[in-house]
């Protein structure tokens, strides 16, 4: 199964030039998958119009078996009204409950529950609002700087355990850390101004991993030489 | 840099107010002298003498370049006096009175109305009102805190009855409870109001009658022209000149043989009512300013000035005598 | 809050009978212009009671044609919250009713439902209704997206869901919309009292105006201002409680 994309341009209304001009790629699928690259150079706009399920995406990704796509961002909020604990039970599947109580124990988050949403920190909100994600039913999920703020070795841990619990899914983990990239994602696409977008193959390291600095050097010289 | 900028603020503060002072500075001393004559109500009919003063040359042949405000309900020439608004102006009595009553200096010239254009209306298929008892039982609209109400309770005193012996509504500029037949007996001034609700009843085919509190014994003064003491010290020939010039034009306004100028001259200002209403509020006009031939526009009618104050204190519209009858200087002798 | 209200009114009230006693004395105008110290203390003394109950008669017409409206508001507000045709229409009706003087409406009004407890209703409630509905509308019509985003992506979004969460945002500016348009309704009902109703504290003053009873109209002035500053005060801190009944956290632990 794969993920591909031909030719695909986008211009903002009364921009001069297109964000993204004649993309085109593929990369496998299921998997925990990357795009890569400078700020700026289109990476939210290509993710939206994955998921806005746009005719022009439409017309120019294939994604058979992906149905359900989902699209999470890094400054996502949870409504204020009721504690975090009580969103995350009203959003939940009651299939996914266990599985729920689990990324809440991965994500540690346990003493967050009866907080509300405005009192966490940045990176707390972020495990937060991505674990509601993750509980719903989904094929592709896009990661849009979801683990922002939250400190190196937690995020290593939700990475790894996300590729671990859902096997059978897409993730597009959009990010600027290149080691992590480097090191956690299988297809890496890279989008840089003026060229059509390259994928790259990673580390794709997985729960008890043993470190391979060699391939992750050669791995990053690769991502830059890209971009 | 500094010092520029503020010659500049000076040089443009200083044009702004000689702009200013020229704007405002009297005109030249050997012009006609620069009045502010100050209505009571709005230009209708009920002001043709004050319309004719000025469009017939009146004030003008006086040396006077008088100009005449309108009026309305927020307007009281009184204050406008004190404040230095207006030098003469238009006025009923308990505003008079009433503005004596607190200090104010105000003297009366002369008397427009002989008879007190309010009155109330009711149709002629009722019980006729021939005496105050008759109001008995009747529906009766007042203006709650207006002079009416204040006759109206003089009416009902005479009659011996007291509020609960009527059934009394409050009434303001729309007259349709009287038209629905809600209200009997509705207070308008008789010869604007008056003609208008007349005039709409017969082309239905219904008649009307007045009630008029005069026929009673109830002599309340209305509009005067006023000005104030100081004035009437400080500028005599001033205020002889005006009212010799304003007297003149209402006798001319009222007179039948010029209804048409006046008329016309009315028109241009009342274009909001139709040329029949126009000529009957003419002519019930008249018979409210000019009763009789003989009698002269201005007369000061001293007892119904006692009167109108000793109701007023009865009412307890005043705390004290103002002996108002002091206040009168009447029209000046030729 | 209601306090704070309360000598806030206290001072701007006593600034300008200062000033209304400065310009008295400095130009020696009479009592009948503008009465002095003892003749307002004595008809405050007078007509105290009789003014307050006035005002209170007045707020009772206010607080319903403000209720009235805030439903009103809310309801359209809602229905006017969609980009489609009808959403569009509500709100260019609304944009264009509001720019409308509604006290030139008043004597259609008064003549076609009299001068009783319904016209001075109706008056408030419409005076109020439209900065009111302006507000909702504009709230109700832009999204919160980064709460939003979720439910829509996950087919959970609903029309209550949707206002809750945009009501829940703009608590403050509602709050304060709500507590400002109290003014608004209270100054429509004394309109219209004074314009043509026969019970109020607009109708008091219009009394007072016909006897030139300055005294009378600043002694009504002082009770429509202590009595909107109290129930704009208590609105406010209805408004402060219900934010912080809905935002605070029932307990777990401050990060």
């Amino acid at each position: 199964m794969h993920f591909e994309c031909t030719d695909l341009t986008f211009t903002y209304p009364g921009a001069d030039k297109p964000v993204l001009d004649r993309l085109s790629f593929s990369m496998a699928a299921p998997g925990f998958n990357a795009v890569f690259g400078p700020s700026g150079v289109g990476k939210t706009s290509f993710a939206r119009l994955l998921a806005g399920h746009g005719t022009l995406a439409e017309e120019h990704c294939r994604h058979e078996g992906l149905s359900t796509l989902l699209y999470s961002y890094n400054q996502e909020r949870l409504p204020g009204w009721a504690s975090t604990g009580s969103h995350l039970e009203k959003v939940c599947p009651e299939e996914n409950t266990g599985l729920k109580d689990e990324l809440i124990r991965i994500f540690r988050v346990e003493s967050l529950m009866d907080a509300r949403f405005s009192q966490l920190s940045m990176g707390q909100q972020n495990r937060m609002n991505l674990i509601r994600y993750l509980i719903q039913d989904f094929d592709l999920l896009i990661l849009d700087e979801s683990l922002a703020n939250v400190d190196e070795a937690l995020r290593e841990t939700i990475i790894l355990a996300m590729k671990d619990l859902f096997p059978d899914r897409l993730f597009l983990y959009i990010s600027h850390n290149l080691m992590e990239v480097a090191r956690f994602c299988r297809d890496i696409l890279i989008l840089s101004r003026g060229k059509s977008g390259t994928v790259v193959r990673g580390l794709d390291y997985t729960l008890g991993y043993v470190p391979d600095p060699a391939g992750l050097d050669r791995t990053m010289l690769e991502i830059m030489n890209a971009v | 840099m500094r010092s520029v900028n503020r010659t500049r603020i000076i040089i443009w503060t200083a044009t702004a107010i000689i702009f200013w002072l020229c704007s405002v500075w009297p005109a030249a001393a050997d012009g006609p002298v620069k009045l502010n004559y100050r209505l009571k109500w709005l230009f209708n009919t009920s002001v043709a003498g004050d319309i004719m003063a000025v469009e017939a040359g009146f004030f003008e042949r006086s040396g006077l370049d008088v100009t005449v405000k309108e009026g309305g309900p927020e307007k009281n020439a009184i204050k406008e006096l004190e404040l230095g608004y207006a030098d003469f102006g238009v006025a009923s009595a308990d505003q008079v009175i009433r503005a004596l009553d607190k200090g104010a200096d105000v003297v009366v010239l002369a008397q427009l109305f002989q008879i007190n254009p309010m009155q109330w209306i009711y149709r002629a298929d009722q019980h006729r009102i021939e005496m105050p008892e008759d109001l008995r039982g009747r529906h009766i609209g007042v203006t709650f805190g207006g002079n009416d109400e204040t006759i109206m309770n003089t009416l009902l005193a005479m009659g011996e009855l007291t509020k609960a012996d009527v059934r009394m509504s409050s009434v303001r500029f729309d007259f349709s409870p009287f038209l629905k037949r809600k209200v009997e007996i509705w207070p308008v001034y008789r010869n604007s109001q008056g003609v208008i609700l007349e005039t709409k009843l017969a082309r239905e085919g219904e008649k009307v009658l007045f009630l008029n509190p005069a026929e009673f014994g109830v002599s309340f003064v209305a509009n005067s022209v006023v000005t104030s003491g100081k004035t009437v010290k400080s500028h005599p020939g001033r205020v002889k000149a005006f009212l010799k010039a304003l007297m003149a034009a209402w006798e001319y306004a009222m007179d039948p043989a010029n209804e048409p100028m006046v008329l016309a001259e009315i028109a241009k200002k009342d274009k909001g009512t139709e040329d029949l209403i126009r000529m009957k509020q003419l002519d019930a006009t008249r018979e409210l300013v000019k009763p009789s031939p003989r009698l002269k526009i201005g007369t000061i009618d001293t007892d119904a000035w006692r009167q109108t104050e000793t109701i007023m204190l009865e009412e307890k519209q005043i705390k004290k005598p103002v002996l108002v009858h002091t206040r009168l200087y009447g029209f000046p002798a030729e | 809050m209601l306090f704070r209200r309360i000598y806030q009114f206290l001072i701007v009230y006593a600034a300008g009978v200062s000033g209304l006693m400065g310009i008295k004395y400095g130009v020696g105008l009479s009592d009948y212009v503008i009465p002095g110290p003892e003749l307002i203390l004595e008809t405050a003394g007078r007509v105290l009671t009789t003014y307050f109950f006035d005002c209170i008669n007045t707020l009772s017409v206010t607080i319903l044609g403000q209720l009235i409206s805030i439903f009103m508001a809310f309801s359209v507000g809602i229905l006017g919250r969609k980009s489609t045709w009808v959403g569009s229409f509500i709100k260019v009706m609304a944009y264009n009713i509001q720019a409308y003087p509604i006290v030139a409406l008043a004597p259609i009004i008064f003549i076609l439902l009299g001068d009783g407890f319904l016209s001075r209703l109706l008056i408030a409630s419409m005076i109020c209704y439209f900065p009111l509905l302006l507000s909702v509308l504009g709230i109700m019509a832009s999204p919160v997206e980064d709460i939003e985003h979720f439910y829509k992506a996950t087919g959970r979004m609903r029309w209550q869901l949707e206002v809750k969460i945009r009501a829940f945002e703009n608590l403050s500016k509602l709050t304060t919309v709500i507590a400002g348009s109290a003014t608004l309704a209270m100054a429509g009902t004394i309109v219209a009292e004074f314009i043509a109703a026969d019970a109020g504290i607009g109708y008091s003053i219009r009394i007072a105006l016909y006897q030139s009873d300055l005294a009378g109209i600043l002694t009504a002035l002082f009770m429509i201002g202590i009595i909107i500053s109290v129930y704009q005060g208590l609105l406010e801190t209805a408004g402060e409680q219900v934010k912080t009944k809905w935002s605070a956290p029932k307990g777990g632990t401050l990060i």
